[in-house]
C-alpha cells in the first residue's frame, strides 16, 4: 500500500514535469547544455577543416551532413529529457530486447565496410546501431540492477547482469567492432560500480576481465586458438615497431600528425598529414589526430576541456539524481563517455590501443552525434527531475 | 561470503539503527557510499585527462619540431597498385581486348619546387625530355595544385631513352615518378569499337555517384559499351603498396605490398571476331556499292547479326567508327575531337554513334511483314484474297495520290506475291482499312508493333539503346501545335503501313523482329555477354564464374497460319524471278529468306533544299530459310535501293557464316 502511494507520488512528480515544462526546463543543467552545444559548434568547425579536401569539388560535403545530424540530435535531446525515466526503468526488458534486436539487424541488413559490418544503409543516411545501442544498453542493465537493488551484492545478481551484458557485447565484438565492445564493457562495469557492487567483487571482475583480454591476445593464440583477428591483436599490444607488414602504419602517421601540429597548429592548407591522406580515416577514427595537426595544442586543448566539462557536470548529475536508477544510469553513461574519449584520443597519441571508436561530437557520422545528444538529454532529464524532487522533499 | 553479504545488506543503507521495515521502500537519498564512488570516478576522470594533456604537451610542444620535420618529408608513401583490367574474349575465346604493360611518367604537383620560377623551368625541361607541349603541361600543373592527391599523367608509353634520362637526373625532377601501368590493347584496332566502348579516367560526377562502391579519384573505369556495363567484373580490385621515399621523392625502399591487387575477370562475348570483321567489311562494301550506283551521300550504316534461337548477338557493325585506342593513355585531343565535340562529330558523320542500337531510321518496306501480321491478326484482310496492285491509288477526302515504286505493274496479288514484289499500293490498301476501322482500329497496328519490340528498347545488356518512334493519333495530338498537324489522316495510317513518314526504328529492333519471323514466332532479347570467367593462365583451365543465361524467348502470340504466309512471301522475295532480292540471293546455295527496304528520310545535304529526301537502303532476312541459324539486318545510310546496297552487304555476312561463297550476280535496282 505504501509502495502504491510512493509510486503515485512518483507519477505525480512526472506529471508535474509534463504540466510545468517551464519549471522543468529551468532545472536543466545549463552548464552541461552549454558544454554540449559548445562541442557541437566546435566539432562542426573542426570537421569543416579536416574534411575540406575529402570530396573533390564539394568542400562542405561532410559538414552539411553533420549539421543535419546535429539538428536531428537536438530533437533527440529534447525527447530524451522529457520522457520520464521511470518508463525506461519499468520497461528495461523491452530496451534490452531492442538493444539485442539492433545488433541482430546489423547482421541481417548491414553492408560490409572494410571487412566489418557496422552500418545499415537507410536511404540517404547510414545508421550505425552500435552507437545508439550504447545508450539503450546502459538503460537496460541499470534497470535490471535497480530492480534487484536489495540483492545487488549477491554473486547471483552480478552473474545475471554479466550474462545480460555479455550477449550484446559479444555481438558487437563479432561485427567485428572491438572498440565498441570495449566501450560496452566499460559501461557495464560502471553500472555495476554505481549500483553498489562491493569493492572486492569489483576487483575480482576487473581481474577476470584483464585475464580474458590477456588470454585472447597472448595465451590462446599461443595455444593455437585465434580469438582476435591478427590486426586487432597487433593493435592491442601497442607496439609500433613490432610491425613488419605495416599494421601500425596508421599509428605512426597519427603520432606524426599530432606532433607536427605544435603549439598553434599547421592550419588546414599546410596540414599535409591530413590533406595528403597520409593519415587514414582522418574524418572518423583519427579525427583527433587531424584536429591536433591542423589546430595544434591550443585547438586540441579546447576540445579536451569541453569534454572534461561534460564529464564533470555529468558526475554532478549522479549526485543530484532523484532516484537510484537515475544515479546509476547517469554514472554508466558518463563513464562510457569518458572511456570513449580517453580511448579514442589516447589511441591517436599511442597511449591507448588502436580501435575503431568514434570521437564523440567530432567524428563524421550521423548516428554518433545523435546518440551523444540523446545521452546529454537523458542526463538533463535526470538532473531536472532530481531538482524537482528535491524541491517537494520526501 | 554470500551469507555475510546477505546479512549486511539488510542493514539500512543510510546507517540508521532500527532494522528496516521490509514493507517500506526507503525514499532515495544519496548515500555516502555513492558519493564516495562519484568522487573516485571524478579522480579517474582527472587522471585520464591529465594523461592526455601531458602526452599532448610532450608530443606537440616538447618534440613538435621533430615531428614537423618528419611530416614535412614524410617518408612513407602509400601507392595504389592498379589491378590489370580483365580481357574481353569473343565466343570462341579469341582475345579482342587485352592489356599491355606500359611505362608512364607521372608528376606529383605537391612535391615540385615551391618557387614558381623553378617550377616553370622544371616543367619546360620535362616537356622537352618527353616531347610533350610545354604550355599544356604548365596549365595542367596549375590545375593540379588544387588536388595534390592525384598525380598528373604527363605521358604514357614512354620510350627507354627518356626513362633512363629521368632516372639519371632524378634529383633535378622532384615529384616525377616513373610507374608501370596497364594499357588497354586493341589487337584488332577498330573492330567492334562501339560495342566494346572505352575506358577513361573517372569524372567528378561519376566519382560522387560511385564513391560508395569503392571508386577513388584517378581510377579508370569503363565509360560506354561493355566496358561500362560490366565494369564491376572487368576492373578487379586495386592493391596498396607502401614505399619509403626521401624528401625529393626518391624511393629508399622496395615496394612493400600491404594489399594484393586482384586482376579483373574476363568477359566472354557472343560475338564471333571473324563474323564481326566480315560484317564490318560488308558494311564498307555496301557503302562502296552505293557510291558506284551514284549515291554519293552514302557514308554510314549498320549491320546486326543475331542467333534467332536465343538472341545472341553474333556481329554488330556500325560505320563510321573509331579506334578505341585514341582513349588509351595520354589522350591526343585532336584524335578525340570527332568523339566529343559536336561540330567535329557532325563533320565526321558521328563516329561515336552506335548506329545499330541508337541510329534511328524509317524502315520502309522491311516493315511490311509487321503490317501483314497485324492485318491478318485483326482480320483486316485475308492472305489469299487478292488485292489490286495498281501503279497509283487515291485515298482520303482530298483524293491524295499514292504511287507504287514500280509503275509497270497492274494486277491483283495475294499477300505472298505482294511481299515478294514489295507492292506499295497493296499495303496502302491495308493501311487505309486500318484507318477506316474507326478510332480504335487506327492504333491496332501500333499495338502489334509494340508487342514485336518497336517503340521501346530491346533490352540489350549494354544499354545505350534508342527507343525509336511509333506514331499514334495520340502522339500526334501531344506533339504538334497546329490543328492540321495534330490530326491523324488516312495518309498517316497508309504511310505507316509501308514503314514511312514518322516511324523510326533502330537496326537492332528490326533484327530482333526478323528473328521472331525466323524462329517461328518467339521474341528474343538480344545479348552480348555470355559469361564472366577467371582467365585460365598457362596450363590452368579457365573457370566460369557467372553465366548470363539469355532471357528465354517468349511467344509473340502470332497465329501460325499468318506467320507461314509472311515467311512464304519472304522466301519468294529472294527466289522468284520477280522477287525484290532474288538477284542477290536467288542463286546462293543456302536458302535465304528476306525483305528489301528503301525508305525515304529527310537528310539535310549541302546544296539541296532543307526537306531533301534520301533513300535509306535496308535488307533484313535469315538463313537457312526453314531452319534459321542466323538473322541479319543491313542498313546503308543514303544508300539508295535495298537491293543494290544493303542486300549484297548482307550476303557477305551469310557467306562468312555458312562458309559458302555466292556466284557473281548482276544487281538490279528494285525496292
Amino acid at each position: 500500500m505504501i509502495e502504491a502511494a510512493e509510486r503515485s507520488r512518483v507519477r505525480a512528480r512526472a506529471g508535474r514535469a509534463a504540466s510545468e515544462p517551464v519549471a522543468f526546463l529551468r532545472r536543466f543543467d545549463w552548464v552541461l547544455l552549454a558544454a554540449a552545444f559548445g562541442l557541437i559548434g566546435y566539432g562542426l568547425w573542426v570537421v569543416a577543416g579536416i574534411t575540406r579536401f575529402d570530396v573533390p569539388g564539394d568542400e562542405g560535403y561532410y559538414v552539411v551532413r553533420q549539421a543535419i545530424a546535429a539538428g536531428l540530435g537536438l530533437a533527440a535531446l529534447v525527447v530524451a529529457a522529457f520522457v520520464p525515466l521511470d518508463l525506461a526503468q519499468r520497461r528495461w526488458r523491452l530496451l534490452y530486447g531492442a538493444t539485442l534486436g539492433l545488433m541482430v539487424v546489423v547482421y541481417a541488413a548491414a553492408e560490409t565496410v572494410r571487412g566489418s559490418k557496422r552500418w545499415i544503409d537507410v536511404g540517404v543516411i547510414q545508421f550505425q546501431p552500435s552507437e545508439l545501442g550504447k545508450v539503450l544498453f546502459v538503460l537496460a542493465i541499470a534497470g535490471f540492477l535497480v530492480e534487484r537493488a536489495g540483492r545487488v551484492t549477491r554473486w547471483r545478481t552480478i552473474g545475471t547482469a554479466l550474462g545480460l551484458g555479455a550477449a550484446p557485447i559479444l555481438l558487437v565484438f563479432l561485427q567485428p567492432d572491438l572498440g565498441t565492445a570495449l566501450v560496452y564493457s566499460a559501461a557495464l562495469l560502471a553500472v555495476l560500480f554505481f549500483a553498489g557492487v562491493r569493492w572486492r567483487q569489483l576487483v575480482a571482475l576487473v581481474l577476470v576481465t584483464g585475464f580474458a583480454i590477456l588470454a585472447s591476445v597472448w595465451i590462446l593464440p599461443a595455444a593455437g586458438v585465434q580469438v582476435l583477428k591478427p590486426y586487432q591483436a597487433a593493435r592491442l599490444t601497442l607496439d609500433p615497431n613490432a610491425d613488419p607488414s605495416g599494421l601500425t602504419y596508421n599509428l605512426n602517421q597519427s603520432i606524426t600528425a599530432v606532433g607536427s601540429g605544435g603549439l598553434s597548429g599547421r592550419g588546414v592548407i599546410e596540414a599535409s598529414q591530413t590533406r595528403l591522406d597520409y593519415l587514414p580515416e582522418h574524418a572518423t577514427d583519427f579525427a583527433f589526430a587531424s584536429l591536433a595537426e591542423q589546430r595544434g595544442f591550443v585547438g586540441s586543448s579546447i576540445l579536451l576541456l569541453l569534454y572534461l566539462l561534460v564529464v564533470w557536470r555529468g558526475l554532478r548529475v549522479v549526485t543530484v539524481a532523484g532516484d537510484l536508477y537515475g544515479a546509476v544510469v547517469a554514472g554508466g553513461l558518463v563513464f562510457a563517455f569518458l572511456f570513449q574519449v580517453f580511448v579514442n584520443v589516447g589511441m591517436t597519441m599511442g597511449v591507448a590501443p588502436v580501435t575503431g571508436i568514434p570521437l564523440p561530437f567530432v567524428a563524421v557520422g550521423g548516428t554518433s552525434i545523435v546518440s551523444n545528444l540523446f545521452l546529454i538529454g537523458i542526463l538533463q532529464g535526470i538532473h531536472a527531475r532530481g531538482l524537482l524532487a528535491g524541491r517537494s522533499g520526501p | 561470503m554470500s551469507s555475510g553479504g546477505a546479512y549486511r545488506e539488510r542493514r539500512s543503507p543510510s546507517g540508521r539503527f532500527l532494522p528496516p521495515d521490509p514493507r517500506v521502500r526507503e525514499p532515495y537519498r544519496l548515500t555516502p557510499q555513492l558519493a564516495l564512488r562519484v568522487g573516485i570516478l571524478g579522480a579517474i576522470a582527472l587522471l585520464a585527462f591529465a594523461i592526455l594533456f601531458f602526452r599532448l604537451w610532450s608530443l606537440q610542444v616538447l618534440s613538435g619540431e621533430q615531428y614537423l620535420d618528419a611530416a614535412q618529408n614524410n617518408q612513407l608513401r602509400l601507392i595504389r597498385v592498379e589491378a590489370p583490367r580483365g580481357p574481353i574474349l569473343d565466343r570462341r575465346g579469341r582475345v579482342i581486348v587485352a592489356n599491355v604493360a606500359g611505362t608512364a611518367v607521372q608528376l606529383w604537383v605537391g612535391d615540385m619546387p615551391k618557387n614558381r620560377k623553378a617550377r616553370d623551368a622544371m616543367v619546360r625541361r620535362l616537356a622537352s625530355v618527353l616531347r610533350v607541349p610545354p604550355l599544356a603541361l604548365a596549365q595542367e600543373v596549375d590545375q593540379g595544385r588544387s588536388d595534390p592527391l592525384t598525380p598528373i599523367t604527363v605521358k604514357t608509353a614512354v620510350g627507354e631513352d627518356p626513362v633512363n634520362y629521368l632516372y639519371e637526373h632524378q634529383a633535378e625532377f622532384p615529384g616525377v615518378e616513373i610507374v608501370q601501368i596497364y594499357l588497354r590493347d586493341y589487337e584488332h584496332e577498330a573492330l567492334a569499337a562501339p560495342i566494346l566502348g572505352y575506358v577513361g579516367e573517372i569524372s567528378p560526377e561519376e566519382l560522387r555517384r560511385l564513391r560508395r562502391e569503392g571508386y577513388r579519384a584517378g581510377d579508370r573505369l569503363g565509360k560506354t559499351g561493355i566496358e561500362a556495363a560490366y565494369d564491376s567484373y572487368l576492373r578487379g580490385r586495386g592493391g596498396l603498396a607502401q614505399i619509403r621515399v626521401d624528401s625529393l621523392g626518391r624511393p629508399q625502399s622496395p615496394l612493400l605490398l600491404r594489399q594484393e591487387a586482384r586482376a579483373g575477370y574476363a568477359l566472354r562475348l557472343t560475338i564471333d571476331t571473324k563474323l564481326q570483321r566480315a560484317a564490318e567489311n560488308a558494311l564498307r562494301y555496301g557503302i562502296d556499292l552505293a557510291h558506284q550506283d551514284g549515291h554519293w551521300a552514302a557514308d554510314g550504316g549498320a549491320i546486326v547479326a543475331l542467333d534467332p534461337r536465343d538472341g545472341a548477338v553474333l556481329a554488330m557493325a556500325s560505320s563510321p567508327t573509331y579506334k578505341p585506342s585514341v582513349y588509351v593513355g595520354k589522350v591526343d585531343p585532336k584524335k578525340l575531337e570527332p568523339l566529343i565535340d559536336e561540330e567535329a562529330a557532325r563533320r565526321a558523320n558521328y563516329p561515336g554513334l552506335n548506329r545499330a542500337t541508337s541510329g534511328l531510321y524509317p524502315p520502309g518496306s522491311t516493315w511490311k511483314p509487321v503490317t501483314a501480321l497485324a492485318g491478318m491478326q485483326e482480320h483486316i484482310f485475308s492472305p489469299y484474297q487478292s488485292l489490286q496492285c495498281s501503279p497509283v491509288a487515291y485515298y482520303g477526302l482530298d483524293r491524295q495520290k499514292f504511287r507504287n515504286w514500280n509503275p509497270y505493274v497492274n494486277r491483283s496479288m495475294t499477300l505472298v506475291e505482294a511481299l515478294a514484289e514489295s507492292c506499295d499500293t497493296y499495303f496502302d490498301e491495308i493501311g487505309n482499312r486500318f484507318y477506316e476501322s474507326g478510332t480504335e482500329g487506327r492504333i491496332l497496328m501500333q499495338q502489334w508493333a509494340r508487342r514485336f519490340g518497336f517503340g521501346t528498347t530491346t533490352g540489350l545488356d549494354i544499354g545505350g539503346e534508342a527507343e525509336g518512334l511509333l506514331p499514334t493519333p495520340d502522339w500526334r495530338r501531344r506533339t504538334f501545335e497546329s490543328d492540321w498537324d495534330r490530326a491523324w489522316n488516312p495518309g498517316d495510317s497508309i504511310q505507316l503501313a509501308i514503314g514511312q513518314k514518322d516511324l523510326l526504328v533502330t537496326p537492332l529492333q528490326m533484327t530482333a523482329f526478323y528473328a521472331m519471323l525466323a524462329n517461328g514466332g518467339n521474341l528474343v532479347t538480344p545479348y552480348l555477354v555470355s559469361d564472366v570467367e577467371q582467365p585460365g593462365g598457362k596450363g590452368s583451365p579457365r573457370v566460369v564464374l557467372r553465366r548470363f543465361a539469355p532471357r528465354p524467348p517468349r511467344s509473340a502470340g502470332v497465329d501460325s497460319g499468318a506467320l507461314a504466309a509472311v515467311r512464304d512471301g519472304l522466301y519468294v522475295a529472294t527466289h522468284s524471278r520477280s522477287g525484290t532480292s532474288s538477284g542477290v540471293f536467288g542463286s546462293y546455295a543456302v536458302p535465304i529468306s528476306g525483305k528489301t527496304g528503301t525508305a525515304e528520310k529527310v537528310v539535310p545535304l549541302p546544296g539541296y533544299p532543307s526537306d531533301h529526301l534520301e533513300d535509306q537502303s535496308w535488307w533484313c532476312g535469315w538463313g537457312p530459310s526453314s531452319d534459321a541459324r542466323i538473322v541479319v539486318c543491313a542498313l546503308i545510310e543514303n544508300g539508295g535501293h535495298g537491293s543494290t546496297a544493303a542486300a549484297p552487304a548482307a550476303l557477305r555476312v551469310f557467306e562468312r557464316f555458312f562458309g559458302v561463297e555466292a556466284p557473281p550476280s548482276i544487281l538490279v535496282s528494285v525496292d
